[in-house]
């Protein structure tokens, strides 16, 4: 008996074919299939498995294979050399076995196909969330005429897992934010002996677009992409039917208190990430360019109108829905399989991003047209 | 052949909570084994320790012979690629085709050339009676039976000695369950298998099994043909195998072997 790989070979001049080695799942890449045809030739063999120290299913179904090729040449085997379990298990796997369907070429697409696919999948993409934007509506306007059907407990936990757990990450970056700001923007005026218009750069370009920026791309990474894991999650697991099937329905439940908390949550972000900016701002203007803190506070309401400030705020509960719809929605679309939830939550984080960015241009135009 | 798994004076706690204190089990080779017992008997903490899954707090487990509490990381792997797996709720990768499922184990641990390699995948499925359409479709497409066939096929991918399966048939309808436990038998009988089942089913227990193995007190309380456990005389066991439709598993078992059925009568009227 040994135990090395399996091996087979045609001794031509006794007509012997003699199988060694083992013949197990383990040891069988040796055996090269296309070495029989051109030695089989019709003639009456015999087989020898006397060598053989192991034969499982894996085995026997390529030894199967190997008779085949030689029978189908013309060739015969005679297989009384085989013992009992041997014969037996060539047999389960002759019964059992599959003959491999040859599968259609992939057919290969044109570029303006694929540029079609690809667009009509996005625009599909997008007329899903209106819709969904449409069914969360049904059930939000309800709910917001009868407030004590909303699932307060739900808001307040999504509240302080949207919002006081992201106050950290968002206050240290808006914070570094206006640093930036005041360096970068600082340098510049400096040359011009203007360092005193660091106070209306920073606070304009952080209350109108950075904070507000940043906070939602951060929002929409952290709590967008929790939203689409844990509905995706809950999808795979049944629960969402579960919940359907007790008589709930997912959206009460499940999306409703997520956009209110949202909603609620943004605005106090965003007010939070000003002040931390202006922060940041002042400290670099007062360490680097002379500016102290005291005239930058003090400048602050020269420079800054209240419509300054409500330009940026006036954005949160809109890019708040949208983040939470997003995310909710590609959770609730996730089925099947586990790297299904994995595609729906970076699907949201990329959509949520895109669309913030997207409708923070079309703001700009908007409150431009309006001289604001 | 011999003894194929030993465990000797397993103890596994949680905490303070002891689930096995000193719990001993042996199968032989070719057997088939029902391992049974009321819930919170620690059936599946049992047999996540025999796979290798849990390590015991004290004890000896040996399998082919081998001590493998005692082996490093590598060597159980080895050992690992012997054991065929069923997990209760089929554990398919759900990003997988069946037959993708199926070829994993081959790919990572087999050596088959490439041209056969699909090939044996679906002989595989073929043999856990799955329809040839199948290899290709998602776990999250196959109905409750073919979840579990599929995984059966998966856990058979490299031949193994031994075939662990937790709770085979629950949640299947009795005659996909049946067709299930003659799978098992069938597949013992071709390929030499050992299985450890854990079930509640009477007609695995009854006639799906050689033999059971009865947790109870911590330990194995009693091991030998469900006929021999039925005449057993501790309270667990009274209670888990003469309740009314047990008995009337044991009746019939008895009428076909000696064509009478007095020792089940007197049974009852205990």
């Amino acid at each position: 008996m040994s135990s090395h790989p399996a091996r087979f070979e045609m001794d031509t001049s006794a007509r012997c074919l003699r199988l060694s080695g083992k013949w197990t799942v383990h040891a069988l890449g040796r055996v090269r299939l296309a070495s029989v045809t051109p030695l089989a030739n019709g003639a009456a063999w015999q087989l020898d498995a006397g060598e053989v120290s192991e034969l499982d299913t894996a085995g026997a179904m390529l030894l199967c294979d190997l008779l085949d090729r030689i029978e189908s040449d013309g060739g015969t085997v005679s297989q009384q050399a085989l013992g009992a379990t041997q014969r037996a298990l060539l047999d389960l796997v002759r019964q059992r076995r599959v003959v491999n369907e040859v599968l259609p070429p992939p057919v290969s697409e044109s570029v303006v196909a694929q540029i079609g696919r690809v667009t009509v999948s996005a625009l599909r993409e997008g007329g899903g969330h209106l819709h969904f934007l449409g069914e969360l509506t049904t059930r939000l306007l309800p709910a917001l005429l009868r407030p004590w059907t909303i699932r307060w407990r739900e808001v307040v936990n999504e509240m302080y897992r949207a919002g006081v757990q992201a106050l950290f990450i968002v206050g240290l970056l808006s914070f570094l934010i206006g640093m930036v700001l005041a360096y970068q923007g600082g340098a510049t005026l400096e040359q011009y002996g203007a360092n005193i218009l660091i106070v209306n750069m920073v606070a304009i370009v952080t209350l109108r677009e950075m904070a507000p920026l940043i906070t939602s791309i951060l929002v929409a990474g952290r709590t967008g992409s929790s939203y689409a894991a844990q509905i995706g999650t809950m999808k795979i697991t049944e629960e969402v039917d579960a919940l359907k099937a007790i008589g709930i329905h997912p959206m009460d439940m499940l999306v409703v208190p997520k956009v209110i908390a949202l909603v609620i949550v943004m605005p106090l972000l965003f007010v939070y990430a000003d002040i931390m900016g202006l922060l940041g701002g002042a400290v670099v203007a007062d360490l680097t360019f002379d500016v102290s803190l005291r005239t930058f506070f003090e400048r602050l309401p020269e420079v800054v109108t209240l419509s300054t400030f409500l330009v940026g705020v006036v954005k949160a509960p809109v890019f708040a829905v949208v983040i939470a719809l997003i995310g909710c929605h590609q959770g609730m679309k996730v089925s099947g399989s586990a790297a299904a939830v994995g595609q729906a939550t970076t699907l949201s984080v990329v959509q949520a991003i895109f669309t913030v960015i997207v409708l923070d241009a079309l703001f700009s135009v908007l409150f431009h047209l309006m001289g604001i | 052949m011999g003894v194929i798994l030993e465990a000797k004076g397993i103890v596994n706690r949680f905490g303070t909570n002891v689930v096995h204190d000193g719990l001993d089990l042996s199968l032989e080779k070719g057997s088939i084994t029902a391992l049974v017992g009321g819930s919170g008997t620690g059936k599946t903490v049992l047999v996540r320790t025999l796979i290798m899954l849990r390590a015991p707090q004290a004890g000896e487990l040996k399998l082919f012979g081998e001590n493998v509490l005692a082996m490093s990381f590598n060597q159980r792997q080895r050992m690992r690629e012997r054991i065929g797996v069923l997990f209760q709720g089929g554990a398919l990768f759900t990003s997988l085709t069946v037959l993708e499922n199926v070829l994993l184990p081959i790919r990572e641990h087999g050596n088959v050339p490439a041209e056969a390699l699909e090939e044996v995948g679906r002989l595989k499925i073929a043999l856990a009676g799955l329809p040839a359409d199948a290899a290709v479709k998602y776990p999250s497409e196959l109905s409750g039976g073919m979840v579990k066939r599929a995984a059966l096929a998966r856990a058979l991918a490299l031949d193994p000695d031994l075939l662990v399966v937790d709770e085979p048939t629950s949640g299947l309808d009795p005659i996909s369950a049946a067709a299930f436990d003659e799978l098992i038998i069938e597949l013992r009988d071709l390929l030499g298998l050992t299985v450890l089942q854990v079930t509640h089913d009477l007609d695995s227990i009854w006639r799906g099994s050689d033999q059971v193995a009865f947790l109870g007190r911590k330990r194995v309380l009693a091991m030998g043909t469900a006929a021999e456990l039925t005449e057993r005389d501790e309270p667990e066991l009274v209670a888990y195998f003469r309740g009314k439709r047990s008995l009337a598993y044991a009746n019939q078992f008895w009428r076909d072997r000696e064509g009478t059925n007095h020792t089940a009568a007197q049974l009852a009227a205990e």
